[in-house]
This record gives C-alpha cells, sequence and structure tokens, in this order.
C-alpha cells in the first residue's frame, strides 16, 4: 500500500506540475489571443501595412495667351544617414561622391552629418536630373525624397501678383495665396502590404487613392504689358524721386485687369524672407493701401451730378475763388481765381470750388449714395488677398475723430476726406467711362482642370452706377481735359484720350503735411475705350502734380499697350491704306 | 525445381493492355492533375511577383518620365519667356519701333498666334434640334414652286 501511495505522488505531483504550466501558457494564450488581441492585430496590420503620399501636382499659371508664368517642376530633397556615415571609412567615399554630384564642399557635408543618428536633410530641392543622378549612384546612406518647386520663366515679370509659395507648395502670397484651393490639388493616398523589405507585396492588398492634380489658372494678366506697366513704374519712381506707386492697365468693359504693377514689389531674384522689410513686400499695394485720391474723384461726382440732370457739360457757375463754409475756407489747388466756368471747364481746371458747386446740388444722403453705387467704402472683390475697403467719413459714425461735419462733403467732392485705393478708383472711372456699369476688376480669365478642360469665368456686373448718356457725356468732358487745344503731354501721341490728374497731400492727425501723392487715370480710345490706366506715385520728392508726373507716363502706356493690342491709331493720317 | 517450359533465347510477350494490380490510368491521371494542382500556386506566384516587380518599374518609369515631361515643358517655357526673346533679339538687331507705320489692308489678318489646345475654350455644343413640321412644310413648299 505505502509503495502504492508512493507511486501515485510520483505520478500526480508531475502531471499537477506539468497541468499547472499547461494552464500558465492557456492563460498567457488566452491574454494574447482574446484579451490582447486587437492590439497585437493592430500591431500586425502597422508592421504588414506601409502608406505613402503621392503629392498633387500644384496648378500652373498661365497668362491670357497661354505664356507660362509659373509653374511646378519635380526636385528631390537629399538625406544622409547619420548612423550609417557613422564610420568615417563610410562616409569618406560616400561624401566625395556626394558632394561632386550637389556641388557641395564634402566636408562641410560630414560636417552636417556628423553626430547625428537620424537622417539629416543636406540639401532641398534639388533639381530632378542631379536626384536621379544620385539614385543611380547607389551613394551607402543616401535618400531621395520627392518633393516639387516652383519656377518663374519670366524671372520677376508680374511676381506681385503671383506671389510665392512656401516650402511646403501652399501659397503664401498673390494669386499662389488666393487661388490656393484650385492650385493645391488634392494629394493622392496608398495604403499597402509590404514585405520584409518594405516594397509592396505584388497583388497584395492595397488601396490606392489617386492623387487629383491641381487647375491650372489662366490669368487676365498680359506678359507683355505687365513688363511694359513694371517698367514704366520704375522709371517714373526714379524720375520723380517717389517712394513707389503702382501702375493698373484694366479692360473698362470687363473689368479684366491686364497689367498690375506696384513699386517697391516682390522680386523673386532679391527675395529674402528673413528680411521684416521684405516681408512686407508681400502685400500687393495696389489692392491693399489707402490713399486719398484728390481731384480724380471729381470725375465721379460731376458724372452723380448730371446723372441727376442737376448740371450739364455747359452749366456755368462763377469762381471767386475760394468758398467759405462754416469756419473753413476751401480754396483751388493753384490759388487761381477762374471766373466764369463751365462744369467741363471745372473737370478741366481741376477747380475745387467747382466740385463744391456740383456736390451742394447732389446733398449729402444722394452724393454718398452715389460713392456706394461707384464701390467706395467696399472692397472690390478682385482675387487678390488683403483688399483694404476704403474709409468714407459719413455723418452717424461715431468712430470718426474728429466726427463729420458738412466741410467733409465739400472736400470729398474733390477727393478729400475719403480714402480709397487704387484698384477702387480705377473701377469707379472705368464704370463712368464704360457706358455706367460698374465692374468686378479680376485677374482669373479661366481654369483649366485636370482632363484640360478650359472653364472661362465671365466678367462680373456688380450694377448699373450712371446712364449710358451720362457715361457719354464724361467720357467727351473728360477728352476736352486731355485735349485743352494745344499739344500736352497727358495726350498719346496715336490716341484720342480722356483723363483726370489728381494730386492729394498725405493726411496726419493734425491736418495734412507737405507729402503728396500724384496721379492720374486716362483711357484711349475716347470713342470706344479698349484701355483704362491708372498711375500713381508716391511721395514724389520733386513735388510735380499728377498732370505732370503721372500723366506722361499713362499717356506713353497707352500708346505702347494699344499698339500691342493691334489698335489702329485714331488719327487716320497715320494709318497707311492698301 | 521447376523447368521453364520456353526455349531459350525466345522473349515471353507482355499481355496488352499492362493492368498494374491497383495502379490503373485513372489512378495515374489523378496523380499529374494533383501535380499540376501543386505546382499551379507555385507558378502564380512566381509570375505574381515577376508582374509585380514589372509593375513596380513600369510605375517608377512613369514617374520618371512624368518628371522629365514637366521639366521639359519648364524648358519650353523658359526658352519662349520674354526675357529671353528679348536679349536674342537685341542679339540680331531687333528693338522696338520708335515710329510705327500702321498699314491697313483689305485682307484677313494673319492666323493669331497658337495656343496649346488644352487652353482654347472647348467646341460649340451641337444643337441636333429636329426641323418643326411648320419648317419643314415651308421648305417643301418652297421647292415645290
Amino acid at each position: 500500500m505505502a509503495q502504492r501511495g508512493h507511486g501515485t505522488r510520483r505520478v500526480w505531483l508531475p502531471a499537477a506540475f506539468l497541468g499547472a504550466f499547461a494552464l500558465v501558457i492557456l492563460g498567457r494564450l488566452v491574454q494574447l489571443q482574446v484579451i490582447q488581441h486587437g492590439a497585437y492585430a493592430r500591431q500586425t496590420r502597422e508592421e504588414q501595412t506601409a502608406d505613402a503620399t503621392f503629392y498633387a501636382r500644384r496648378g500652373s499659371i498661365l497668362d491670357r495667351n497661354g505664356n507660362v508664368l509659373a509653374a511646378s517642376v519635380d526636385t528631390w530633397n537629399v538625406y544622409v544617414s547619420g548612423r550609417t556615415w557613422r564610420a568615417p571609412e563610410r562616409s569618406g567615399p560616400a561624401s566625395q561622391q556626394l558632394a561632386s554630384l550637389i556641388r557641395m564642399d564634402a566636408v562641410a557635408l560630414r560636417a552636417m552629418v556628423a553626430g547625428k543618428n537620424g537622417d539629416v536633410l543636406v540639401a532641398r530641392d534639388v533639381d530632378y536630373a542631379t536626384g536621379n543622378a544620385i539614385a543611380a549612384a547607389e551613394i551607402p546612406g543616401v535618400v531621395l525624397l520627392p518633393d516639387s518647386k516652383r519656377v518663374t520663366p519670366e524671372g520677376d515679370v508680374g511676381a506681385s501678383v503671383l506671389g510665392l509659395t512656401g516650402l511646403d507648395n501652399t501659397g503664401l502670397a498673390g494669386i499662389e495665396l488666393s487661388h490656393n484651393g484650385e492650385l493645391l490639388g488634392k494629394p493622392g493616398q496608398a495604403v499597402y502590404e509590404r514585405d520584409t523589405t518594405g516594397d509592396p507585396i505584388p497583388f497584395g492588398r492595397s488601396v490606392v487613392e489617386e492623387p487629383q492634380p491641381g487647375q491650372d489658372l489662366v490669368l487676365t494678366i498680359d506678359r507683355y504689358l505687365q513688363q511694359m506697366a513694371e517698367q514704366k513704374l520704375d522709371a517714373a519712381v526714379k524720375e520723380h524721386r517717389a517712394q513707389g506707386g503702382s501702375v493698373i492697365m484694366m479692360d473698362p468693359h470687363t473689368g479684366e485687369i491686364l497689367a498690375l504693377a506696384s513699386s517697391p514689389g516682390l522680386k523673386y531674384s532679391s527675395l529674402d524672407l528673413s528680411d521684416k522689410k521684405q516681408v512686407e513686400l508681400l502685400k500687393n499695394r495696389a489692392v491693399t493701401d489707402l490713399y486719398e485720391p484728390g481731384s480724380v474723384m471729381k470725375v465721379v461726382t460731376a458724372a452723380a451730378a448730371i446723372d441727376q440732370g442737376l448740371v450739364t457739360p455747359d452749366t456755368s457757375y462763377v469762381d471767386t475763388g475760394e468758398i467759405r463754409l462754416y469756419d473753413v475756407t476751401i480754396k483751388n489747388w493753384d490759388d487761381r481765381v477762374y471766373g466764369v466756368q463751365t462744369m467741363t471747364g471745372v473737370l478741366q481746371n481741376s477747380i475745387n470750388t467747382g466740385a463744391v458747386f456740383m456736390v451742394e446740388k447732389l446733398g449729402q444722403p444722394l452724393f454718398h449714395k452715389y460713392l456706394d453705387a461707384f464701390g467706395f467704402g467696399r472692397t472690390t472683390g478682385i482675387d487678390l488677398s488683403g483688399e483694404a475697403e476704403g474709409i468714407i467719413r459719413k455723418p452717424g459714425d461715431e468712430h470718426l475723430d474728429p466726427p463729420w461735419s458738412p466741410v467733409d462733403l465739400a472736400t470729398q467732392s474733390f477727393g478729400q476726406s475719403i480714402s480709397v485705393t487704387p484698384i477702387q478708383m480705377l473701377s469707379a472711372i472705368a464704370a463712368c467711362i464704360n457706358g455706367g456699369l460698374l465692374m468686378k476688376p479680376h485677374l482669373v480669365a479661366a481654369t483649366i482642370d485636370g482632363r484640360g478642360v478650359r472653364h472661362d469665368i465671365a466678367p462680373t456686373v456688380e450694377g448699373r452706377v450712371i446712364s449710358e448718356q451720362t457715361s457719354a457725356t464724361i467720357r467727351m468732358m473728360l477728352e476736352k481735359v486731355v485735349n485743352p487745344g494745344w499739344p500736352d503731354p497727358m495726350q498719346p501721341r496715336n490716341y484720342t484720350a480722356g483723363g483726370k490728374s489728381g494730386t492729394a497731400n498725405v493726411p496726419v492727425a493734425s491736418g495734412y503735411d507737405d507729402r503728396q501723392i500724384a496721379s492720374f487715370v486716362e483711357f484711349a480710345p475716347t470713342d470706344n475705350p479698349r484701355l483704362i490706366v491708372l498711375v500713381k506715385l508716391d511721395q514724389n520728392q520733386d513735388l510735380l502734380t499728377g498732370r505732370v508726373a503721372a500723366a506722361p507716363v499713362a499717356a506713353a502706356i497707352l500708346d505702347d499697350a494699344l499698339n500691342y493690342l493691334n489698335v489702329l491709331p485714331s488719327d487716320v493720317n497715320k494709318q497707311v491704306r492698301r | 525445381m521447376a523447368a521453364i517450359n520456353q526455349p531459350y533465347g525466345q522473349r515471353r510477350s507482355l499481355p496488352v493492355p499492362v493492368r498494374l494490380p491497383g495502379f490503373n490510368g485513372w489512378v495515374l491521371a489523378a496523380i499529374v492533375i494533383a501535380g499540376l494542382a501543386a505546382m499551379l500556386p507555385v507558378l502564380q506566384n512566381s509570375t505574381a511577383t515577376s508582374r509585380g516587380f514589372d509593375v513596380q518599374r513600369l510605375q517608377n518609369e512613369q514617374t520618371r518620365i512624368n518628371g522629365d515631361i514637366r521639366l521639359l515643358e519648364a524648358d519650353v517655357a523658359q526658352l519662349t519667356s520674354l526675357p529671353r526673346i528679348q536679349r536674342r533679339a537685341a542679339e540680331i538687331g531687333l528693338g522696338p519701333a520708335e515710329t510705327p507705320i500702321y498699314v491697313t489692308i483689305d485682307e484677313p489678318g494673319p492666323a493669331p498666334a497658337k495656343i496649346p489646345a488644352e487652353y482654347l475654350p472647348g467646341p460649340a455644343p451641337k444643337t441636333d434640334e429636329p426641323e418643326s413640321w411648320l419648317h419643314s412644310l415651308l421648305k417643301w413648299v418652297r421647292l415645290g414652286q
């Protein structure tokens, strides 16, 4: 019996031990396969699957004739594995080989990587062919990742309109920013099973979403006219020792901007974003900066008064050289007394008292109603970011300091106590001469989708501001401004034209100081205007008026631009008929 | 010891058909089919792997070609850029006209500069509206006269 009991122990003790061991294993299995199943399954999936992002090609930006202004090209970013290059016998030849391909110093290259374990970016946006050569060389520790960069074949032409993109290919300024959504496209995504080397398993499970390339934008800008505008503006700024300025060319009937130059403006060739002053250049002053337009505003005043039937071009009044309003005396810009003058004469001689005469007939509510209709005090909707709304001093505005007074209405009639952007002013004058329609200024004529289908963007009519008859009258009056009866630098050589100058001092807290802004708005030909141009010079040190400093620039632009656009000269004697 | 009742040198003819015990043609065919079936996944895997590498190679090739196309497009844009045209014009002695002469001729003008087809508006949609019976009748009546 004792032997049997001993024998039994010999059996059940190991059996119990093995049983307990089996239970432990079973428990562990339950833990791994049941309790922690989700976590391990996820880990396995993560190890067996990989994902990749395919960057969508950013759309190109073309001028109105299909010339490329900005496009994306493929590049490579070159990384070096610090771990692989730790051994000098490996990093020496590898760095020599890589340095010769990317034109860097091998010692500098090794210094960039020294002491680092991870991948170190040693060269960004290496051109595509060089990247392919690096890949073919199979240099140890060198990894290439695809990227893209923006190229601008026209150099600095139109840079202030186009703007720029950041390192992540997202727009930072200009059209690149305002139309980033269309240009960017949609990146593709791939999730796939991979083998031990990380390569996709052929015909393994995969989900692939193809990248959607960004849309191409066809601008209303003409590269030749843009270059011309920039060159003429730079020359004028230099000649008149101005701080800067703007030139805008627009089709008055459609609101298409053919050129938009701004000085100082963005230049890719000298761009340094670490300089805070250069960051300022990212904004386009023609749409972001406000100024008091001065006498150009008399055109709007006259248009409103004529449209209401309150005056005609021949309505006369007596100019005494000044007007006393409350305790303020308003004088003419040149302190002259013109005597009996018609409304046409008011525009020809830019008489302040004549503008006050018209606005007094209109009255404050009606005049401000016209200012609203002409688009002052709100953005024009041009497709550039950061557009300013402008400021109109109106009664009842509690934020004004000093508060509104009837003198403001008088000064607004000749372009003071009101701040506008150059693009607002040009749109308003375009409405005065195009038949009376306020057109939305725009820079994009069409988009081209990924399938190559072009979608034209129709011009937008914001509304009728004045009648066609009033518009024709204003055209005639402005033609007389440019053609006073003797040759004048305001006149284009080959085309009939109309226009109006403006010279306004810069407002400061205590009133106005000696700095001035000289501008001129001109259109041609007068019978059917094809082009309207605004030239604005900021703080020209020679203190010449808009008529003397800005008008000849506008006239020269009209001559050259209309010639380029194949518009026949207005003077038939300059045409040869065969 | 039993003697073989067969003349020396004369071969015994095999019975036709040979019938091996329990190993007939069906079994052979089944073995061949099973063998082929076993080989099929191997062949399939091998082909799939090979095709997979081909696909990867072609995808890389496609990426490279797309990159080359974009580079070439950028090169074309560079070569047709205004600064280059103006530089070349200056090199061959061309410059802006000082006093242009405008000639009006009673002939159609030159064809406009060619724009890549993709940047041109698409063709106008065809209007295949059927002719009304009234128009058809009027046309028929006129023809009859």
